[in-house]
């Protein structure tokens, strides 16, 4: 018996410390203060974007190419690796005969929380409190599930490399940190893009739609959308018309968050229950094999 | 009245059917034309010529290929293709290769990868219920199962290799850590239960080549090493469901839940199950080797219970959130909603609850075949067929991504063939025709008689 009770020690603790080489039960090295999700930013740095006032010179786009020295390509319509801020033209119009053309500026939106830093494998998109999503071409190994996790389908690859991988909009995270403004925000010659901390933006924002007296719609795109952007957007029509997708306030990368979260408690109860069984059949099983305990069992009772 | 959605629903799904089911039947028509071809009149194949003006050496190692059997030459060459294919993927990039575009960045090789990863689930399953539930009856599917499991894996690994943009830096989650994101629990996951299964095949070399002392310090760990693949099994499948919590906006609601990762892990303990009742009668044919059938019927009996908890959880979740009529108002998606639950669920739970189709080798290889197919179907939706469609853009697999995905099914079909005749995969197993022999030799199955340490069960 007492020989039982050690193997099963011995079992437990052989399972604990295997399961300990899985380095996921390891605090991961990171550098500080990179990886962490600020949930309610006190100062978050963002642009606006007031589409009303764009009129779809894709100055943006070129400077934005120019200053990731990609080939300025102003003919460039959809987000792609060569391409991380395109101005789109969508089209709000029901009748095909009187088509109504609307520019719309699309980059990453750089969100508060953002699925992409969850989905990266390797940690290569990381949010930084100054407000960019950032990205770390050295490390992607190029999984593409950040395309998959973004709402607005913005992550793009390299697909015509040989070797690929993923590009988007960090706005401007390095001319930022050194006290320049972003490219597009720069070139922008109709004073559609502004820079600055998110909260007076916001309030940048509603001032805009209080003064326009019903020019804009009253909604103020990645305010809370998906837990709030930093890119905000205001436009004159339902943003739905102009093709934003729709989405809820919660951030699904809280959500994420949890399940992940609860991965060791899992792995933990999985180990001790299995333990336990094993434990348990195998007593019983010998129990019922020493021939002192079954006479006891049939004759005592 | 049936609403016109779902008929519509079914036209899209017939067509699509038929572009999947087509190349299928075509690659097969070709591939039994060739093995036609590649074949003598005595049965052995034209690629293993067996002359006397050849040296020794050379007649000893065709005498050893003409020995296997005479279909494995076709699949080699098959498997040469993938591998050709392989090659013509890194050389050139994702993008030449494959039909993955911006809106479908994952298709064809992830969704055999969550397949293959439940499939491969029967040597966690099947070694818990052996070595931890003590159910010692089970034992002598162990070793075909975990042979299985971890050629499963190891072609989920290859595939997984040519997926990856930066392939060569495929060691990079290993030392750039991300604890909030699934791809990367999925990948170390992986990864350390590819070695326990390792570890588990290992006492079958060790056998072969007389190893005896390895051997016994192999038996003395084996719980322990059992118990952390099932944890492990535990954590992988169900965090292949979490890379989904996270697509919110892109998968369907009749599949998206933040459930999912139980889904996901209660399918694979199915699909294990499944995987060694049809293996069981598939190594019958092929080795002519195999658990007797009382046993498989045993195995088959609980995959009534796992299907019924499968069952609760989904629509217990679909109710809960008070999406029950998307199942028939979603068109095509109501389509493949129902036939994954028909075959999931709903047929092999009927199927199974009778002993007659418990009973018998063809009925069971059939109701298991029913049972993966509907977890085939259930892990591609969730990949590719019930993701929201995006303006613009569409995905079909291209040649190169369908002659991969070949050639690494026949790859595994290929190396089992081969580990099955050198090495002892079948210890313990009944002979072909033994299992009647005995049923008439004793007439009255004793009862179960408690005999300490082994043989005992508790179901």
């Amino acid at each position: 018996m007492a020989l039982t009770r050690r193997g099963f020690l011995k079992a437990c603790g052989a399972s604990v410390a295997a399961l300990g080489v899985g380095a996921k039960f390891a605090p991961p090295a990171l550098e500080p203060g990179t990886r962490s999700v600020p949930k309610s930013p006190q100062k978050t740095n963002g642009v606006l974007i007031d589409t009303t006032k764009c009129v779809g010179c894709k100055q943006c786009q070129i400077a934005c190419q120019k200053s990731k020295n990609l080939p300025a390509d102003p003919k460039q319509v959809t987000l792609c690796a060569v391409s991380p801020s395109v101005v789109e033209l969508r089209n709000i119009s029901a009748d095909p005969a009187k088509p109504e053309i609307k520019p719309i500026k699309r980059q990453c939106m750089n969100c508060v929380e953002p699925s992409c830093v969850s989905a990266c494998t390797v940690g290569a998109l990381q949010k930084t409190p100054e407000g960019p999503v950032i990205y770390d071409s050295n490390r992607c190994i190029g999984c593409r599930y950040c395309m998959y996790a973004c709402p607005f389908g913005v992550p793009t690859f390299e697909w015509e490399k040989q070797f690929s991988l993923i590009s988007k909009c960090d706005q401007c995270a390095e001319r930022t940190q050194a006290g320049k403004l972003p490219a597009c925000v720069e070139a922008c010659p109709a004073k559609a893009l502004t820079y600055g901390d998110r909260k007076e933006l916001l309030t940048i924002a509603n001032q805009r739609i209080y003064d326009g007296k019903g020019k804009y719609v009253e909604h103020i795109y990645g305010e809370n959308e998906i837990g709030g952007t930093t890119m905000l957007y205001l436009a004159s029509v339902p943003f739905e018309k102009l093709g934003f997708p729709t989405l809820p306030n919660e951030a699904p990368a809280e959500i994420n968050a949890t399940i992940m979260h609860s991965t060791p408690t899992v792995a933990l109860g999985m180990a001790m229950a299995l333990s336990g069984m094993y434990w348990l059949i195998r007593r019983r099983d010998e129990l019922e094999a020493q021939p002192a305990y079954n006479h006891n069992e049939e004759g005592g009772h | 009245m049936v609403p016109q959605e779902l008929i519509d629903g079914w036209l899209v799904t017939l067509m699509m059917g038929a572009r999947i089911v087509f190349p299928i039947l075509l690659v097969m028509t070709l591939g039994y034309w060739l093995q036609r071809k590649l074949q003598r009149a005595d049965g052995s194949s034209v690629l293993t010529p067996n002359r006397r003006v050849m040296p020794l050496w050379y007649r000893r190692i065709m005498g050893e290929l003409n020995a296997l059997p005479a279909w494995l030459p076709t699949i080699g060459v098959l498997t040469a293709v993938g591998v050709t294919a392989m090659i013509f993927r890194l050389w050139v990039g994702l993008g030449a290769s494959t039909n993955l575009n911006q809106a479908y960045p994952w298709g064809l090789w992830i969704g055999f990868d969550l397949f293959m990863v439940a499939f491969s689930g029967g040597a966690f399953t099947l070694a818990t219920l052996v070595y931890v539930l003590q159910m010692h009856r089970f034992h002598a599917a162990i070793r075909p199962t975990v042979l299985t499991g971890l050629l499963g894996y190891t072609s989920v690994l290859v595939i997984l290799l040519m997926d990856l943009g930066r392939w060569d830096r495929f060691y990079h989650f290993v030392i750039f850590p991300n604890i909030n994101s699934a791809l990367f629990e999925v990948s170390w996951c992986i990864l350390l239960y590819t070695t326990v299964l390792i570890t588990e095949f290992s006492p079958v070399i060790m056998q072969r080549f007389g190893w005896h002392r390895a051997m016994k310090i192999m038996q003395k760990i084996t719980i322990p090493i059992v118990i952390t693949g099932a944890t492990l099994s535990t954590l992988h499948q169900s965090s292949l469901g979490t890379l989904f919590v996270i697509m919110t906006e892109r998968l369907h609601p009749l599949w998206y839940t933040p459930l999912i990762p139980a889904l996901f892990f209660v399918t694979s303990l199915a699909a294990g199950l499944a995987m060694v009742v049809a293996g069981a009668t598939v190594s019958y044919w092929v080795f002519k080797r195999s658990l007797p059938q009382r046993l498989v019927g045993d195995l088959a009996s609980f995959l009534p219970w796992i299907l019924g908890i499968y069952l609760v959880l989904k629509f217990g979740e679909l109710l809960g959130t008070g999406e029950i009529g998307l199942v028939w108002s979603s068109g095509y998606y109501s389509v493949l909603f129902i036939t994954e639950i028909l075959l999931t669920a709903v047929i092999p739970i009927a199927w199974f609850m009778s002993k007659t189709a418990r009973a018998s080798r063809m009925l069971s290889l059939v109701g298991a075949g029913i049972v993966l197919s509907g977890i085939f179907l259930n892990r591609f939706n969730a990949a590719w067929f019930a993701l929201k469609p995006v303006e613009g853009y569409t995905y079909f697999p291209s040649i190169p991504e369908i002659l991969i995905q070949m050639g690494v099914i026949c790859g595994i079909i290929f190396v089992y063939t081969l580990v099955g005749h050198y090495l002892p995969l079948f210890e313990g197993t009944t002979k072909r025709g033994e299992e009647e022999e005995k049923r008439l030799a004793e007439p009255a199955p004793a009862p179960e008689a408690i005999q300490p340490g082994k043989a005992y069960h508790t179901s």
